[in-house]
């Protein structure tokens, strides 16, 4: 899965751990799922989507979607 | 590493901590008492029994402690703990299995079977380690 998690980060100056505390987990956490290394779950993807004020789908993309739109 | 935790992580850290210190004084007691007693005092076979059991008391809590650390962490962490658990389990089940016919068949000194549950953790501490670097 794709996400804009590092753009909508650093466009509100938030560093990982600012973002971690909001969403009230690991800064690892934040990374992994920044990094594409670990998908976080429906919930945790509603609070990411709640915390920046868009819905999921302007911040989460399946692979598959992000190339057919390419 | 302390200062990236969040509230509640440090709040489910400190429980755990609490609750792993109690049950490991518990245990040391209960051993150094269960050794002694058999050693020096002539009980009856039952109470052999409960006293060689016994140990299992601060164990279970010890267990108790870590399914409340596993509820209490972050779904990433929990990921990292529960991957690690189960390549411990895979090592340990399938190392003790394989060892087991190794006893029966080529003649391998004996373990005993109380190095299982020692070996689960240790290795699952290493695999945890392992797994937490893959995510990095």
């Amino acid at each position: 899965m794709r996400n804009r998690l590092k753009v909508l980060r650093a466009e509100r100056n938030w560093s990982q751990a600012d973002l971690a505390e909001k969403l009230d987990v690991s800064r690892q956490s934040v990374n992994a799922i920044e990094t594409g290394k670990y998908d976080p779950s429906l919930p945790l993807a509603f609070k990411i989507a709640t915390v920046f004020g868009l819905s999921i789908e302007q911040i989460f993309s399946a692979d598959d979607v992000a190339q057919a739109a390419e | 590493m302390a200062e990236q935790l969040t509230p509640t992580a440090k709040r489910v850290a400190r429980r755990y901590a609490r609750e792993i210190a109690i049950a490991s004084v518990l245990y040391t007691a209960i051993v150094f008492a269960g050794a002694y007693a058999i050693r020096n005092l002539d009980l009856p076979q039952w109470l052999v029994i409960l006293a060689a059991l016994a140990p299992l008391i601060p164990a279970l809590m010890m267990l108790r402690a870590y399914a409340r650390f596993l509820n209490g962490i972050d779904e990433f962490q929990r990921r990292i703990q529960t991957d690690s658990m189960l390549i411990s389990a895979a090592i340990v089940g399938f190392g003790s299995f394989a060892y087991g016919f190794l006893e029966e068949w080529a003649d391998f000194p004996h373990v005993p079977l109380i190095w299982v549950f020692p070996a689960l953790i240790g290795i699952w501490g290493l695999a945890a380690c392992v797994v937490r670097l893959r995510y990095k």
